[in-house]
């Protein structure tokens, strides 16, 4: 793969360019050849049975997986999970996990001031006063000193939302973020990126919830096997797909049995 | 009664024991946190030497240990240790392969997701471990670390052997001099008394510790 440091794209171009990229591990191939491109406010919903490396693919998008193949464009910069930059990179891409993953032994709190601090090197004040604000965003400033423990997961995964705000970031991933949650919580959640999406912010969301990417997604992208099977616009695609796989899947989530 | 002539003694041996075993515990733990990341590290060839380390000195008795460190190091270059030095080495080499275990077990108790929610944020690697990684690991740690001091202690009293008055020497040493006299069996009776309060004492400490640590409400 190239990594020459002068070999960078134009402003102007999307946000994220993943030019036929393939990841594997060892001779087990994850996801192969895949390309698209995100532009600038968009909110890509990619959507796809389990295990064909939706997952896998984000985390290749900020570098903690590292591709075999292709190459992968981030706002101009090459992402490449070896080089010392994916650091910098990773300051603009924030990315909410399906487990939330906060950090049990900060408060709230603390675990969303604590980039903003070490990273961006934010005094204690600005930061406190900016997590404020993010917690009021995810409608849970009465808990900021709560302790991840004592949170229900709906608010636990609306921290890591807020976690991930704190540090301003151009592209949002969401790793199945309500896939371990309770149903009465999900709504909450999703809410929350629906008022993200409509402020405007870039979202690469893996999802299993249909109805949030028919609602909320400018586009969805249909991942099946590794590869990409369709690409458009979500109501286009739950209503009138193309491909047979499309179909089944769609006929599989909207009308299961 | 004879023993109350010898408690100052007594309670000087113990002061000795209490400071060899912490000199040799603070060897240990800055040794076996070196060890132990070397464990957790991704270069099979350091995770090999690390690994043959800490199984090497877990194996031996540390009398052996203390033999070879008091014996055969001077033979081998001509430097005369001193009976403490050598104790507080041997139980240094002991502790630390010990202390490797709880290192390395600690640390793999964290779960990989918070590393990865750490680098997301655009943390780099060495403060994902110092403000992520080792405040959550040092609370598996303390625990086991606890029992480690304990029987650094208790190994302690090896060093009576080569010759170095800790607690245990102190009382054979008593026992030697009131020979025939009825406090000679009861001396060690005091001494193993002294060793089980002290270490339950430190067993209790070390569970105060670890209630103070504890996060999950």
């Amino acid at each position: 793969m190239s990594t020459e440091p002068g070999l960078s794209v134009i402003q102007t171009d999307p946000i994220l360019r993943v030019d036929s990229v393939t990841k594997s591990f060892g001779k087990k191939i994850i996801f192969n050849n895949i390309s698209f491109n995100v532009q600038a406010g968009q909110v890509v919903v990619i959507v796809g049975p389990s295990g064909t490396g939706k997952s896998t693919f984000l985390r290749c998008v900020n570098g903690l997986e590292d591709i075999q193949s292709g190459r992968i464009v981030f706002e101009g910069d090459i992402v490449n999970a070896h080089s010392k930059n994916i650091v910098s990179l990773r300051k603009r891409i924030g990315m909410i996990f399906q487990n939330f993953n906060l950090y049990p032994h900060l408060t709230a709190l603390e675990n969303v001031t604590l980039a903003p601090m070490k990273v961006l090197g934010e005094s204690r004040k600005l930061a406190d006063e900016r997590a404020m604000d993010m917690f009021r965003k995810v409608r849970l400033e009465h808990r900021a000193s709560a302790y991840p423990s004592q949170l229900s997961g709906g608010e636990q995964q609306r921290v890591a939302i807020a976690r991930a705000l704190a540090m301003n970031p151009s592209l949002m991933m969401f790793d199945e973020p309500t896939s371990a949650l309770d149903p009465e919580t999900v709504g909450d959640v999703l809410a929350i990126m629906e008022e993200l999406a409509r402020d405007g912010r870039t979202m690469l969301v893996v999802t299993h919830e249909m109805g949030f990417a028919d609602h909320v997604g400018d586009r969805m992208i249909f991942m099946d096997g590794g590869t990409i099977i369709e690409d458009g616009p979500p109501s286009e695609l739950l209503k009138n797909p193309k491909e047979k796989r499309t179909q089944q899947f769609v006929n599989s989530v909207l009308r299961p049995n | 009664m004879i023993l109350i002539d010898y408690s100052f003694l007594l309670i000087r041996g113990l002061g000795i024991t209490l400071w060899i075993s912490w000199v040799a515990l603070l060897l240990a733990a800055l040794i076996g946190a070196l060890i132990g990341l070397g464990r957790t590290s991704k270069r099979w060839s350091i995770r090999f030497l690390t690994g043959v380390y800490a199984e090497f000195f877990r194996s031996i008795p540390v009398l052996v240990t203390l033999f070879f460190v008091y014996y055969g190091l001077t033979l081998l270059t001509g430097i005369n240790l001193s009976t403490f030095v050598a104790a507080t080495i041997a139980l240094a080499l002991e502790g630390s392969a010990m202390m490797s275990e709880v290192v390395r077990g600690g640390l793999q108790s964290i779960a990989k997701g918070q590393r990865e929610a750490a680098l997301s944020t655009g943390m780099k690697a060495w403060q994902v471990e110092l403000f992520i990684v080792w405040p959550q690991a040092i609370r598996v740690m303390i625990p086991p670390a606890v029992g480690v001091y304990v029987s650094t202690l208790k190994a302690s009293s090896l060093a009576s052997v080569i010759g170095y008055v800790e607690l245990t020497k102190t009382g054979l040493l008593i026992r030697e001099s009131v020979r025939g006299h009825s406090g000679s069996l009861l001396i060690l009776v005091v001494i193993a008394t002294i060793y089980v309060i002290i270490n339950f004492a430190i067993s209790r400490l070390g569970a105060m510790l670890e209630e103070r640590n504890n996060f999950v409400n």
